[in-house]
Parts: structure tokens; sequence; C-alpha cells
């Protein structure tokens, strides 16, 4: 179709969502991906599905250049679905196929859909836990982030909400229940948190601890070290989120026990690595207080606490039943920066590993800390997948 | 040799590429374009599509900021 017939509204091309089409690359299934983004994107980001998709890449310039070139490289009587940027040139592309007797269909939103989209799975807890909480670890596929609801006698918490915040709301609704708190691990630095937005919509507490060095620029409600906060209450069910400060990827980052059992460390501590303490220009201090938090802090906790991170950094961390999720007692014995002794050492392993920092890391950081910007810089400061992890050699990408 | 200005600014991939393609065919030979988008994503797109291209070449790339601040991306094209 030209574009004067799209301004015209004519009848969209097939197209599938997001939410449909990674559970189907996730089972396995036959579908062949046409990637139509320039070499510079495609190069950088791509989709991930927990199975290999076999992809086939000819930027949308050239069918427009060359058009009948092009779509003799689309192999026929193949199941195609055309992948952009952000599903416009996919369309386009979808169109042009369709006239030369090829069926594709259009990824809706393209790879913006891709770092927006969310999958929720449920933590299988024991009997006696899943009689009085659910927890759920929501995954940005797109991002490798991940964020948490957890819900009891009809009261949900949520940590580390990514800023797609409707999504949230909905899925509170859905599982009857109702926000009574907000909380982020820490500033983060890799994408624009949807905590205090959901918060003040919500007319709930928010809490987020910056630290030292960091200005915040909008209302949090504080939580002290080892704080205990109640959920629930309703028919007599409740559980205890106990707050425990662990300072080092950040100097505020905080982690959150639930129920005794479930620590979710934010940045702190990841299934494949730990957190990177250099994103402040303070690589050493924040190292120093990293190694503490790590040998000391997290001493205390028994071994078989779960650890639910705030990241993960490939499919490979992902366990069979869909969650990243490790033991401590594990992590302890696999994550090459917990076997290190002294702190010198650890400092000096974290600061030869680490990477470039995430893209437009600086302004996200203020976004998140209160200082307002339009959607549209948000949106360009956040594509492409988070650098937060102090290594990525292990888990195979970030 | 003429200049023409194609503004693009506000559409997203592929409509800056579509329209500076039909202007530049209707061109003649060393007749150049500029072409004014806000698509940050036109910088690679044009770099990629002149590889090419049939009457496209890319002589410069630029960024200037209009009256709100807003970044707007230049591209001028000689029709070859």
């Amino acid at each position: 179709m030209d574009e004067e017939a799209r301004d015209n509204g004519v009848p969209p091309v097939p197209g599938l969502d997001m939410g449909e089409l990674l559970p189907r690359l996730d089972r396995g299934e036959r579908i062949l991906l046409l990637d139509v983004r320039n070499q510079e994107e495609y190069e950088s980001w791509r989709v991930e599905p927990r199975r290999a998709v076999e992809t086939i890449h000819v930027p949308y310039f050239d069918f427009i250049e060359d058009t009948d070139g092009s779509i003799a490289k689309v192999p026929k009587g193949r199941e195609v679905v055309v992948l952009c940027a952000q599903g416009g040139s996919s369309e386009l592309i979808v169109d042009m196929l369709g006239e030369a007797g090829i069926p594709s269909k259009n990824v809706k939103g393209g790879m913006i859909a891709y770092g927006m989209y969310l999958e929720p799975v449920k933590l299988k807890l024991a009997a006696a836990e899943a009689s009085r909480y659910e927890l759920w670890q929501v995954n940005r596929r797109g991002k490798g982030c991940l964020s948490y609801v957890i819900v009891s006698g009809g009261e949900a918490v949520l940590v580390d909400p990514s800023r797609h915040t409707p999504w949230y709301e909905g899925f509170v609704a859905e599982r009857g229940a109702r926000v009574v708190r907000v909380l982020d691990t820490h500033v983060h630095a890799d994408h624009v948190s949807g905590a205090p937005a959901l918060a003040r919509k919500l007319g709930v507490p928010y809490f987020v601890a910056a630290g030292e060095g960091f200005e915040l620029a909008q209302p949090v409600t504080p939580l002290a070290d080892g704080e205990r906060l109640q959920l629930g209450g309703a028919r007599g069910v409740s559980i205890e989120m106990r707050v425990l400060s662990t300072p080092g990827h950040t100097p505020g980052s905080t982690s959150f026990l639930v129920d005794g059992s479930y620590l979710l460390t934010g940045d702190t501590l990841f299934v494949a690595s730990v957190g990177r303490p250099d994103l402040g220009g303070h690589v050493v201090e924040w190292g120093r207080a990293l190694f503490d938090t790590l040998k000391r802090k997290l001493a205390d906790l028994p071994g078989e606490t779960r650890i639910l991170p705030a990241h993960y950094s490939g499919t490979a961390e992902i366990s069979a039943d869909g969650v990243v999720c490790g033991r401590l007692d594990e992590l302890r014995r696999t994550v090459p920066e917990m076997q290190i002794a002294t702190v010198d050492a650890f400092v000096e392993a974290v600061r030869g590993a680490v990477r470039d920092p995430p893209e437009a890391y600086a302004e996200v950081i203020k976004v998140n800390l209160g200082v307002p910007a339009s959607e549209e810089q948000i949106s360009e400061w956040e594509l492409g997948k988070n650098q937060c992890a102090a290594s990525a050699r292990r888990a195979g990408g970030a | 040799m003429a200049l023409k200005k194609l503004d693009v600014r506000g559409t997203k991939c592929p409509i800056p590429i579509v329209r500076a393609k039909k202007e530049l065919d209707a061109m003649a030979p060393g007749d150049e374009l500029e072409v004014t988008a806000t698509d940050p994503g036109s910088v690679p797109d044009f770099q990629g599509w002149v590889k090419t291209a049939k009457h496209a070449l890319l002589k410069t790339q630029r960024t200037e900021k209009d009256d709100t601040g807003k970044e707007l991306y230049i591209h001028l094209l000689e029709r070859k």
C-alpha cells in the first residue's frame, strides 16, 4: 500500500501481537521471522525466544529499492512474520509480500512492543505458603527486567514495576486485590520505573532509597533497615516482608525478604553475577559496600533462601518452570564474584569486568529520581537491553 | 542545479524513505533533496538505503534543534 492509501484508512494488514508471537516462538513453532530493520538495530537488539528462531534479515529500504529482488529472498510456503522497529515498515513489507502472493503477518508495535511486553510467571510455592500468598515474577522479556507482585489477603505489593503501569493495575485487579504499597529496590539506571506514578495514582506509599549523592525530586515514605511490612489481613491471611538495606550497586539499594523465604535483591545479587557498582563514579567505595553486603549481610540468611533478582541477562538463566530464581547456597558456590575472599580482590574484579554503562543511564537515573521528561524521550532512552550486571559473558548477552 | 526541501517531521519509518525516493525519482540527475526528519532511526536508515539506491547519494547528515528544542535530523541527498 502506498502512503496515500495508508493515510486514507485502508484496512490494516494481517498482524499479531507480541503476546501471541512470543509464546509460539518459545514453544519452538516453525515460524520464519523476517526482520526488516537497518543493520545497526538488527545487530544491537533481537527478539530472544526460549528456543532458537529462524530469522532472515532484509532491511525494509531494500524492499523499497529492489522489491522483486528482496521478495525473492523470502522462502515460499513458510509461515512468515515481519518485524521492524516500531511496526510501520513491517506493515509495508507485509503488504508488498501479499501482493507477490506470499502471505505474512506484521508484528504489531515491532521492537517497541517487545521492549514493553510483560510476562507474568507464578512462583510455585509450598502448599502452606500458597494458602497465604501468591508471588509473581513479571518478566519484561525485551529488557531482561524482572518485577514482582506479591498478593496476600486481598492486598498487593509491587516491587520494581516497569513504566507500563496500566498492566500492573489490571493484573492486580484480576487477582481480586488492591495495591497497598509500591517499592523500588533502588534508583534504576537502565529503565524508567513505573513505581512513583503508580503510587501517586493509587494514593499508596512509595519507597525508594536513593542514598548519598542522589537528590530525590519526589516524595517517598522512608523505610528503616530491618523494618517489617505486613501484607494482607483479610480472613486472617497475612505475610511479612522484611526490609534489608543492601548497599553496593547503589548506596541506597534495598532488598525485601518475603515471608522469610524469597529475597528480592534488585541489582545486588543476580543468579549468574552481582550488581555493577560503577554507575555513580564511585566504583571503589560502592564496590566495598557491595562486598560487605554480599559477604556479611547476606551471610545471615539461610542457604535455602530463594534469590529473585531485578534482571537476568539471557534465556539460560530462566529455569524450566519459566522463572529466574536461585537458591542462596547455590549462588554462593556458583557466582564467581561470590567466591572472592577479600574486599580488594573483589573491587579489582568488578572494576575489571565492567562494560559500557546502559544507554542514557544518567538521564534515566534523573527521571527515576523524579525529574520530569517527555514520554518520547523516555521511550528513546529506554530502548535496548539492560547492562546492570557486573559481568555478562557467562549468561550470553546483555 | 535545483535544491528541493522535503519535510517529514512527525513521521516514522518507512515514510521518510518512501517519500524521499518518490521525490528523487522525479528529479533530474545532480539535483539535491534536503529531508528534515524527527525520527532518529532515519539516520541509519538513510545510510543503509543509499548503499543500494539507484537514484540516491547521501551527501551529508546533520542535526539541528527546532524552536521547541526538538532534535531534527537533516539528510542532504543528491539525485544520481
